[in-house]
């Protein structure tokens, strides 16, 4: 499955929801925002929401600083 | 009624259909709290203050460092020392005399917090830790009270507006749900001033819109501001059904 993620093609080895995508690419699940082609998905649907081909992913952290 | 010296004062705004004597007179009538005096709280009080915002409420604990002054532009060399909301508050008198300043130079508990809400029209989250940003957000949600959050390190900057006195509005927590996560930080990441400025200033020129009545662009949403490039990402936040803040659980 082709995605996009943070404007980077990456190409998925098997269908996968948010929080298994997280693992995939390593990275944490604290702190972590995702939206999926510019809608953020919140943490509670992270679990269920399914990736699909050609989305665009974009992963952020919080920022505390001020 | 405006007076001949605020016609004077105030004439760049009143030149504007969008913000005209009326615009103008609900921005003498608003009452603003601003939580966090560093570099997203300088700007947004000095440009508050000079709109003739009427009433400010400065809110900080900080006394100013040296290590403050390459981006807290309210602070001068000969301030290190002096408390940054009593030397704000001093600064933004001096600058318009017309409005009323209050500052409280302590961390407010969230009784504080919640009673000085109920004499807020809106907040500006101007600090630099999670747990106070989540503190805030929760307040807001209870008050129902419009909440202009802002957060900048290293080259990037957030900025959400999530106006808690309509219904079905999402919330900070929402977005991000857990205050104990290790968050990034000025002192611990770096960030140049003028990241911070941007920021701090959207949320000033998002409070004056408010009271003058204009549209939002950026309600229930997460502007992402990249200090690079100069790019902006625009993110639609929804209401989190299970957020424990603002969700029906």
């Amino acid at each position: 499955m082709k995605i996009q993620v943070n404007e980077q093609a990456l190409t998925l080895p098997s269908a996968m929801n948010i929080e298994q995508l997280l693992t995939h690419l390593e990275k944490p699940l604290m702190g972590s925002a995702v939206a999926v082609n510019m809608q953020v998905i919140n943490r509670s649907e992270w679990n269920q929401y399914d990736i699909n081909e050609g989305d665009n992913i974009s992963l952020f952290q919080a920022i505390a600083g001020g | 009624m405006l007076s001949d010296n605020e016609l004077l004062r105030y004439s760049r705004h009143l030149l504007l259909e969008e913000v005209s004597e009326a615009g103008q007179h609900q921005l003498k009538q608003a009452k603003v709290l601003i939580i966090g005096m560093g570099g997203l709280g300088s700007p947004a009080a000095l440009y508050l203050a000079a709109a003739g915002i009427g009433h400010l409420v400065l809110n900080d604990f900080d006394d100013i460092e040296v290590s403050n002054l390459q981006r807290q532009i309210t602070y001068q060399n000969s301030d290190i020392g002096e408390s940054k909301v009593e030397v704000t508050k001093e600064r933004l008198q001096q600058l318009n005399p017309d409005i009323k300043v209050r500052s409280i130079n302590k961390q407010m508990p969230e009784q504080q917090l919640k009673m000085e809400l109920t004499m807020a029209d809106l907040v500006l989250d101007c600090t630099d830790n999670m747990a106070t940003r989540q503190m805030i957000n929760k307040a807001c949600v209870e008050a129902k009270v419009p909440l202009i959050v802002g957060a900048a390190i290293r080259l990037e900057g957030q900025l959400m507006f999530f106006d808690h006195s309509q219904i079905d509005t999402p919330c900070y927590h929402c977005l991000f749900p857990s205050s104990e996560e290790q968050t990034l930080n000025c002192s611990n990441s770096g960030i140049i001033g003028p990241v911070v400025g941007t920021i701090g200033t959207l949320q000033a020129l998002e409070a004056i819109k408010y009271f003058v009545g204009l549209p939002s662009g950026i309600k229930n949403k997460l502007k992402l501001f990249d200090g690079k490039t100069l790019d902006w990402q625009t993110f639609a936040i929804n209401k989190d059904p299970q957020c424990s803040v603002c969700g029906q659980a």
